[in-house]
């Protein structure tokens, strides 16, 4: 066995000889190799986020709606892709609009057609770059699907897909990360608090006001009743891919695998979402007599979102802070949004616009000198002699963005509204969507069982 | 003082010839009741209360003996005493309490009074049933009640049963023994209930160890006290912003009351009652009993006047529910505490 192995070895190094004495390649290409494969991995790790996204809203909602939940994820990351191919990366990245237009959207690289391999002096191939931004606009459209959950029509979603992978999502993009004004103004977002989660957040918002709550959420004397999710198994699986997803989320985004900055980030990360999940836990428990499992996820993923802006930013026993402060800011944030008559079914509201919000003005009070100076955006914060300067461009971050997405999503989702309507029929919400959009269930023996009234 | 009132009240059920004439004075009797809720004392109202449902149910089982002669089923073969459970042993029924009833005969000597006593205890027990039903007393939804042949049976069926439950301290056999606790003679031959209630003790002083699993049957009821002393109410459904009296301060004070005059061999079977006991057996001390007392008045209070929502209660009551409530869950910790040292923890 051996021998033959050597025998061929040997055959083909005589037909190939430079397969063997290829030239070494120079230190720039291996950097370039290792951040390609970090970036990868991470965009891979990003997309895989899908996964729990569809776990913790299918098992956040009902079983008669499971199959729509889960497919429509499928579907309108497929057509996110597109979208964000032809146009949404260029609106973004692009490199061709003038000084002005550039502050406020980036033209060019439309259809967008990556080099072969990374070229001279770049530290990525630009195919890589695009998987990753892709990931993480598909992140953000899944957000939004919250506020859409068990009510809105097949079609809504298509429509939405299409305008917020286009417009909405792109535009916030480049105002941060693509060279926009904001960016020109010093906002620190390192994965996305506010790009990726508040804007997410923002539409769903919109939507959920727009759409009007369950049927069988409020009563009519005002008090709310609790549409209990149909598998917490499920939601606590989600919540766990996503952690693990978050990995890719945050440290990937430093580009980059050099002196090893990115383990940093990946370790606050870690220390965010452990003080969210022990904080709401603790929180629940106190305020409630019941140790809640819904709050502690939510919890977990809050301290998430919120560490998203400053992991790269921040000391650790910050992160520890900022973790602990949304968890607990979570579990009221869904305490108020109930109490507006806002239904959330899975508390995208709370756990990506409250903490979202949280996490960006975190940077303004935690920011360190030396991390500010790594890293190279804006200033330290509150607490380490920066001023309240950054605080307060953090600040204006939040709001023009979290506006905007909101106007935006808002104005597109009350014109198709209007024209042909955002909410399946009574009848059609209580057999459930996956009945009404797509002809059978989800769990097929268990809603037959029930006689479809469920 | 004689309490002329209730003798007067006595005497219009005593002279009472039907079921209709009997709706009729509960219904007026719980009105004039109902009126002085917010006035009165509450023990003394519970009291009175009580007094009235114990008349109408005793007038009940009377007027369902007579009917069954009429019928020419005869008169009780062997003596019996007609039961109460829950709340109506504890004589702390609410406007609304159910049923919770079951039937203690004597044995025969011979087979032929045995079976008489047999066919003629269902019948009855059936006929008393749906004449409280009648009256406005709902059924019991765990089906303890004089006509399920499991609550209905001689002194040694008893006594036997009992000690198929001391034996096997199983999680059902447990709750049996916990209702069989608060067992009480509303009408009929007394005797024959202390028998049952001097056999049940005797068992309890043979297993001491039956206390701890008591302990663990009632633990899931929790006093609704949330860790700064907030009250805790519903959060969800048509009951949102009420305070869950009942389950969240009345059954788990009832509880703990229960297993620690069970343990010191109290027989009394009302709660206040019971911390009488507790504090002359030295179990309570005079500062705890007080405390117990006023706690437990003041939640006897709550669940009669029902659906408590704090928002509406007014600061006074509010402070007042939140001392109850912290009261419980002293007494419920302290008896968590001296479990545990007694019987380890599990």
């Amino acid at each position: 066995m051996i021998k033959k192995t050597l025998i061929a070895v040997g055959a083909l190094l005589i037909l190939f000889p430079t397969m063997a004495f290829a030239e070494d390649p120079s230190a720039a290409q291996l950097n370039m190799g290792l951040n390609a494969l970090w970036i990868m991995m991470a965009g891979v790790l990003v997309l895989l986020m899908q996964g729990g996204f569809i776990l913790l809203e299918t098992g956040s909602t009902r079983m008669k709606n499971a199959g729509h939940v889960a497919g429509k994820t499928i579907f309108t990351v497929g057509l996110c892709s597109l979208v964000y191919w032809a146009v949404g990366y260029g609106f973004t990245f692009g490199g061709d609009a003038g000084e002005v237009l550039n502050k406020f959207i980036g033209i060019g690289s439309f259809l967008f057609e990556p080099g072969l391999a990374a070229g001279e002096g770049e530290n990525y191939p630009s195919s890589i770059f695009f998987v990753f931004q892709l990931a993480f606009a598909a992140v953000s459209l899944s957000i939004a699907w919250g506020g859409f959950a068990e009510r809105a029509k097949l079609s809504v979603y298509l429509i939405f897909t299409v305008v917020f992978s286009a417009v909405i999502y792109p535009v916030i993009a480049h105002w941060i990360w693509g060279g926009g004004w904001l960016a020109a103004d010093g906002a620190q977002d390192f994965a996305g608090s506010t790009v990726v989660h508040l804007t997410g957040a923002m539409a769903a918002l919109a939507a959920t006001i727009l759409l009007k709550p369950r049927i069988g959420k409020f009563n009519k004397d005002g008090s709310v009743n609790e549409i209990l999710g149909h598998n917490q198994v499920y939601t606590a699986l989600g919540v766990l891919l996503l952690w693990v997803g978050w990995f890719g989320f945050n440290a990937g985004s430093w580009l980059a695998v050099g002196d090893g900055f990115f383990g940093f980030v990946a370790f606050n990360t870690q220390l965010g979402a452990a003080g969210g999940a022990v904080a709401a836990m603790l929180i629940a428990w106190m305020l409630t007599g019941k140790a809640d499992i819904t709050s502690m996820l939510n919890g977990a993923l809050a301290g998430l979102v919120a560490i998203t802006a400053s992991c790269a930013y921040v000391d650790p026993w910050a992160a520890v802070v900022i973790g602990l402060i949304a968890g607990v800011l979570v579990f009221f944030s869904a305490k108020f949004f109930e109490k507006m008559k806002i239904d959330d079914p899975i508390y995208a509201l709370s756990v990506h616009g409250a903490a979202g919000v949280w996490g960006t003005l975190a940077n303004g009070f935690f920011a360190t000198e030396e991390l500010v100076t790594k890293v190279g955006i804006g200033q330290p914060g509150l607490f380490y002699g920066g001023g309240a300067q950054q605080l307060w461009v953090q600040f204006e971050s939040v709001v023009v963005c979290g506006a905007f997405a909101f106007a935006a999503a808002f104005g597109v989702l009350w014109i198709v509204k209007r024209m042909f309507g955002l909410r399946v029929t009574e009848e059609q919400e209580i057999i459930g969507l996956d009945l009404s959009e797509h002809g059978s269930y989800g769990y097929p023996e268990q809603m037959k069982k029930t006689g479809m009234s469920a | 003082m004689p309490d002329f009132e209730s003798e007067n009240r006595l005497r219009r059920i005593a002279g009472c010839q039907d079921l209709e004439q009997l709706k009729s004075i509960r219904i007026a009797e719980q009105q004039k009741l109902e009126e002085e809720l917010h006035s009165s004392d509450s023990p003394l109202l519970v009291n009175r209360l009580n007094k009235l449902h114990d008349g109408i149910i005793s007038k009940a089982v009377h007027l369902a003996e007579n009917d069954l002669a009429r019928k020419g089923h005869g008169a009780p073969p062997v003596p019996y005493a007609y039961l109460l459970f829950g709340s109506g042993g504890r004589s702390e029924q609410t406007m609304h309490s159910d049923q919770d009833s079951g039937l203690v005969y004597a044995d025969s000597l011979d087979a032929g009074t045995a079976e008489r006593s047999r066919t003629y205890f269902t019948q009855f027990s059936e006929a008393v049933v749906d004449s409280l039903l009648f009256l406005g007393y709902p059924l019991c939804e765990g089906k303890v009640l004089s006509s399920n042949a499991d609550w209905r049976m001689t002194l040694d069926e008893w006594r036997n049963k009992l000690d198929g439950w001391f034996a096997d301290p199983s999680w059902e056999s447990v709750r049996y023994l916990l209702i069989t606790a608060d067992a009480r003679a509303v009408t009929g031959d007394t005797g024959l209930a202390a028998q049952l209630q001097e056999h049940f003790y005797n068992e309890l002083a043979n297993h001491p160890s039956i206390a701890g699993r008591m302990l663990e049957n009632t633990l899931r009821h929790k006093v609704l006290v949330g860790f700064f002393g907030q009250l805790l109410p519903e959060r969800y459904g048509s009951d949102a912003g009420t305070v869950d009296i009942k389950y969240g301060a009345y059954i788990p004070m009832v509880n703990a009351f229960r297993l620690l005059a069970v343990r010191e061999g109290i027989r009394a079977t009302g709660t206040l009652e019971r911390i009488e006991k507790l504090q002359q057996a030295r179990a309570l001390s005079s500062e705890e009993a007080e405390e117990a007392r006023q706690a437990f008045a003041f939640v006897l209070k709550m669940r009669l006047i029902g659906k408590i929502i704090p928002a509406q209660l007014g600061r006074e009551l509010t402070v007042s529910l939140k001392e109850s409530l912290k009261a419980g869950r002293k007494i419920q910790s302290k008896l968590q505490g001296e479990m545990k040292h007694r019987f380890g923890g599990r």
